[in-house]
């Protein structure tokens, strides 16, 4: 790859990204606003945040479901989420240690 | 008719809202900058030179995408390919951008475009958390975005750099669950109810039958938007009358 072509690529890139980045709210735009598009789009951000936190969990096997379980049950214990994120990857570099030892 | 929508208040954009959002995403640097050291560090591995790695994550500042395209760096340049991953990969900013429609009301377009350009799933995630708690500041986008950028930015310069070192799979894959479990933490803060309950349970299932049946990376596009069609049929069935 030359030096040009690498810089189109780049270039290419933002553009395509940043089309996506712009592309939701400009979208958005077209549609009336109506009580379904207001429903739809209030349970979109809950959506794609599970969409995101499912597949992610399953990846990353036990150990995904023990820092998940514990950072959510923390999360609701302590209403505070550093802190609940710091125990649930606690616990899974605890359980990832005994599993290792067994 | 008493379910028409109510009117929210318009949105701003402030300095004070940069600064507020800014600090919310403080957490996650630690992995965006280690990600993004591992960046530099492949982007050389795969021929680039350390500029253009930099200059990559200046401009285009999506590290899924950034990582994908990697594979695709050969002679002759596979243009369609690399453009339909770079897409493919980012598309989910478009089901990001349109839910955040509220919190740009009344804004004027320079302010909601230029905001746009450092729309990211972590910055993203955490101004939908605190717009439940009564954020109306594009500003939390902008000021988390900015954040995360100039640490992609400089952790890729200095894993262009640095070049040789091999990042440990382990200390990565424990990086990998700190993103998670902050999604994970924000989706608590984000639920209402039992009215969630269904979409939600969409949402997971469709993002794992695309994960399983689907080419990679349309999970987060695909559990959305079965997730929000879900909800929307809820309330349509639920509506009195």
């Amino acid at each position: 790859m030359t030096t040009t072509q690498a810089l189109l690529v780049v270039f290419a890139m933002a553009l395509v990204t940043y089309a996506t980045r712009a592309g939701g709210i400009f979208l958005v735009g077209f549609v009336p606003m109506s009580a379904r598009t207001e429903s739809f789009l209030r349970y979109l951000a809950g959506a794609v945040l599970v969409a995101l936190v499912v597949p992610a969990t399953v990846r990353g096997g036990p150990e995904g479901y023990v820092a998940v379980g514990v950072a959510v049950l923390a999360r609701l214990v302590l209403r505070k989420a550093l802190p609940a994120i710091a125990l649930g990857i606690l616990a899974a570099a605890l359980w990832r240690a005994s599993m290792g030892a067994s | 008719m008493s379910l028409a929508p109510q009117e929210p208040a318009p949105a701003t954009l402030t300095w004070a809202g940069c600064w507020r959002g800014a600090r919310a995403i403080m957490a996650v640097l630690p992995p965006v900058f280690v990600f993004g050291v591992a960046f530099g560090i492949a982007a050389r591995g795969a021929g680039l030179e350390g500029w253009l790695a930099a200059l990559m994550s200046v401009v285009v500042f999506a590290g899924a995408a950034q990582f994908a395209v990697l594979d695709l760096w050969t002679t002759p340049v596979p243009w369609l390919p690399l453009l339909v991953a770079t897409f493919a990969i980012n598309a989910r900013h478009i089901l990001l951008g349109a839910s955040l429609r509220a919190l740009c009301r009344g804004l004027a377009p320079w302010k909601v475009y230029g905001a746009m350009t450092l729309l990211s799933d972590l910055n993203w995630a955490a101004l939908i958390a605190a717009e439940r708690k009564g954020e109306r500041d594009l500003g939390y986008l902008v000021g988390g975005g900015l954040l995360m950028w100039a640490t992609w930015v400089a952790a890729t310069v200095i894993g262009a750099v640095a070049g040789g070192l091999t990042l440990d799979d382990v200390k990565t894959y424990a990086l990998d669950l700190v993103l998670v479990a902050f999604f994970a933490t924000t989706l608590v803060g984000l639920r209402r109810g039992r009215v969630d309950d269904l979409p939600w349970l969409v949402a997971g299932l469709a993002a794992m039958g695309a994960v399983w049946f689907l080419p990679p990376n349309w999970h987060v596009m695909v559990g959305g938007l079965a997730g929000g069609l879900a909800g929307l049929l809820r309330d349509e069935i639920k509506r009195p009358g």
